[in-house]
């Protein structure tokens, strides 16, 4: 009796394997038996929608459908290295139905066109009809050849798609991806798409085998918007390209993004629903790397350094290489390795190797950047100039700093320490690393009063005293130096750490090791020249602990005051 | 005993049905009414019992004119099949349906002046036409990957595609029209083409 039931399962299951490989059980069969909602009245016949035996149109294979116009509207991008024409060869038999300029029962065999259920001539709306609007689809009639992939640099050598991804004459067309007589993996798809294998039998882009978007096992959560509403695949890794692209009639049609918005793209997973960490609650805040008033205003190929002010969220991430490995200072990490920055010397590089070579591509030497707040003796915006390791001082971001005697510094932190930006710029209280939004202003990571008159506490200057230690700034009256300028200034005339010190570097090019050590480089809206003795706005370092100033402020006058 | 009865039942009925088929007569190809045949006779268009056409191979006492056309055949770049020039009975068919043989010159008659017309007008271009003269084999199968092994699938007529569809190994007009209609099915088919059945006797698609 079991052996009956094993051999009825081994019989079903191997017809309806043979059944899902032909066209009569798909819905390209139009026929009124066809198991689709498109379909003839009573028309029987299953390969008369495209085929005839005999006078069939000149188009191959004993094609029985007129030729669709040619004025497609063609994908085009910045960055695409093939040449998509006119649809030809086999995909513009297929745009015969899919472009819905032809009546899907208008065939060449019969005069009377074949009549469909529910009315229905041309290809309904939906996925299925693509329009002749084809910019927002995968380019198709294109040569793929040696020349396109070497130019191309991330597509696989097309003398290797021989198997069920192949060229037509070589080129790319339709039925590199669908076979439309089989539909064995939905979409009448060649390969199945799990993890994205039938793209990548082309696309081979750069470090996308470690990239958390490939190896990422993450489910969405199920609430929000589903993020992957065109799939069958529930998680990032078998998602893959899927989890940002679409192949046809994509609303980010540049690039065949899922959204319009790129922002979007991310936003739907990076908001808590698949990956942990709410990236998008950051964005919500006062000071931000505002991505979301413009849309696609990145482009791969812009000149670098960035000559018009914008940031987008692939500006900094390389979404088919990021992945979640961190690194040591200054050494990019993996979230936003892959991605194009300028280096110490300014010149541009494809792929960043230090995190500040990416706050570099627009804080360094773009014409348009963002300024500063504070006025000062020496003015510079120029980043990349602030941290020069050739610089009388600076804090050390390209590498360690000149000052080899800072007792503040909390451990581990130490006078060869290297630090990153985003230890001071970054999301505050967000378990999101990087600098996407924060609270406090210049979207530094923790509190920095930069008033006047400001009262000194912990939470005041949160942000230097994350590295540098509250008591030992204020209360270690070892040294004349710690009792009459930090004690005195910070705590006793409520001056800001700002006032004297510019926290990134003085340049090089405009100060020196005699003014400008310690980040010196006064804040002219609260001290002023001294008066009398030649009207002096100077610090001078005379050495360890050492030094004088001239200069006039909070109604006092220093000509000089000295301390050693 | 209930079951055996219906088996046999079954059989009677496709016997019967099997005894009923059509005939040439009355069919498209009964041209005993046309004017252009004067003779009133249906088989003498194409055969005759003494004197026939020999020259033509495998031409069953040929009585008509037979064409000397050069035909273009079928090329596709999807096709793994290779074609030659009609011959053997598909050269008989098209020494009416090429359109460049009068219909009216059989035995031994020329000059006639009636032609085929319409979409029973093949041509010379067999271009757009499903093609003809090839081997058809399980080797063909394998490469193209989309066509039934012929010796070993059914043709719906009680043999495989070989043995009842193939002439000579190949494909000819033959594979899917039966010239004396001995189907009785609409355009002269062999089998039916309900849900493309007669496509897909030989395409796995």
């Amino acid at each position: 009796m079991t052996g009956r039931f094993i051999s009825l399962f081994i019989l079903v299951a191997f017809s309806s394997f043979v059944f899902s490989q032909s066209v009569v059980n798909t819905v390209h069969n139009l026929s009124a038996n066809g198991p689709g909602t498109v379909k003839a009245s009573s028309e029987t016949e299953v390969c008369i929608f495209c085929h005839t035996p005999h006078n069939s149109s000149p188009r191959k294979p004993l094609w029985n459908r007129e030729d669709p116009g040619l004025n497609y509207t063609l994908y085009n991008s910045s960055t695409i290295q093939a040449s998509p024409g006119q649809p030809d060869g086999a995909s513009l038999l297929c745009l015969s139905c899919h472009d819905g300029t032809i009546a899907l029962g208008n065939v060449l065999s019969l005069n009377e066109p074949i009549v469909f259920n529910n009315g229905v001539t041309v290809m309904p709306s939906g996925a299925s009809n693509l329009s002749t609007d084809l910019s927002d689809d995968h380019p198709v009639s294109f040569i793929y050849d040696a020349s396109l992939a070497a130019a191309d640099n991330e597509l696989a050598d097309p003398a290797s798609l021989s198997g069920p991804v192949h060229l037509e004459n070589n080129k790319l067309q339709c039925t590199a991806c669908h076979d439309a007589h089989k539909d064995i993996y939905h979409d009448f798809l060649t390969v199945n798409n799990q993890n994205s294998e039938l793209c990548l039998y082309c696309h081979q882009k750069t470090g996308w085998d470690n990239a958390s978007h490939k190896t990422s096992l993450a489910t969405w959560n199920g609430s929000g918007d589903d993020p992957w509403p065109h799939s069958d695949f529930s998680t990032v890794s078998e998602n893959g390209c899927e989890n940002c692209h679409q192949p046809h009639t994509a609303a980010g049609a540049l690039r065949i993004l899922n959204y319009y918005r790129e922002e979007d793209n991310c936003f739907i997973c990076h908001s808590g629903t698949v990956a942990s960490k709410n990236v998008e609650a950051d964005f919500g805040k006062q000071w931000i790397h505002n991505v979301t008033p413009t849309t696609n205003v990145h482009d791969p190929e812009e000149l670098l350094p960035v000559q018009t002010e914008h940031v987008e969220c692939v500006d900094c991430h390389n979404p088919h290489m990021a992945g979640s490995i961190v690194a040591t200072a200054p050494d990019a990490s993996a979230y936003i390795q892959g991605v194009p920055g300028i280096n110490s010397g300014g010149t541009a590089v494809n792929s960043i190797q230090f995190e500040y070579e990416l706050c570099y591509k627009c804080h360094a030497d773009s014409p348009d950047k963002p300024g500063t707040n504070i006025p000062r003796q020496i003015e510079q915006t120029n980043v990349r100039l602030e941290f020069d390791l050739g610089n009388p001082s600076f804090h050390p971001v390209e590498g360690a700093g000149k000052n080899m005697d800072v007792p503040s510094l909390i451990t581990p932190y130490s006078e060869s320490s290297v630090i990153y930006c985003t230890e001071c710029h970054a999301s505050n209280n967000s378990s999101v690393k990087g600098p996407h939004g924060s609270d406090y202003t210049h979207l530094l990571k923790f509190n920095y009063e930069t008033a006047d008159f400001t009262t000194e506490s912990y939470q005041a200057y949160e942000l230097c005293y994350q590295c540098h230690d509250r008591n030992s700034i204020i209360n270690n009256t070892s040294t004349q130096f710690a009792e009459d300028v930090h004690q005195q200034h910070i705590v006793d005339e409520d001056t800001p750490c700002s006032v004297c010190h510019d926290a990134h570097g003085i340049s090089s090019t405009q100060g020196n090791t005699t003014n400008n050590t310690h980040l010196i480089n006064f804040n002219t809206s609260v001290v002023r020249a001294s008066n009398g003795g030649g009207s002096r706005l100077e610090f001078i370092d005379n050495g360890n602990f050492a030094g004088e100033c001239f200069l006039y402020c909070h109604g006092k006058n220093h000509n000089p005051r000295s301390y050693n | 005993m209930r079951a055996f009865k219906i088996l046999f039942t079954s059989f009677l009925m496709l016997w019967i049905v099997n005894l009923s088929a059509q005939s040439i007569v009355g069919s498209a190809h009964d041209f005993s009414d046309d004017n252009w045949n004067t003779t009133g006779q249906i088989c003498l268009v194409c055969h005759t019992p003494h004197n026939a056409d020999a020259s033509i191979s495998n031409a069953p006492l040929w009585n008509h004119e037979s064409t000397s056309a050069t035909f273009t055949t079928y090329t596709s770049a999807t096709m793994d099949a290779t074609t030659g020039q009609p011959d053997a009975s598909s050269k008989l068919c098209l020494s009416c349906h090429d359109g460049t043989v009068a219909v009216d010159n059989f035995g031994n008659q020329t000059g006639g002046t009636y032609f085929i017309s319409g979409n029973d007008n093949i041509g010379t271009t067999l271009s757009d036409d499903h093609p003809i003269s090839f081997t058809y084999d399980a080797a063909l199968a394998t490469t193209d990957n989309g066509l039934y092994d012929p010796t070993t699938a059914n043709s719906g007529l009680g043999g495989t595609i070989s043995e009842d569809l193939l002439i000579g190994g190949q494909v000819k007009c033959a594979s899917c029209h039966d010239v004396h209609n001995g189907s009785g099915i609409d355009k002269l088919l062999r089998l039916s083409n309900d849900a493309s059945a007669l496509c897909l006797t030989c395409h796995n698609k």
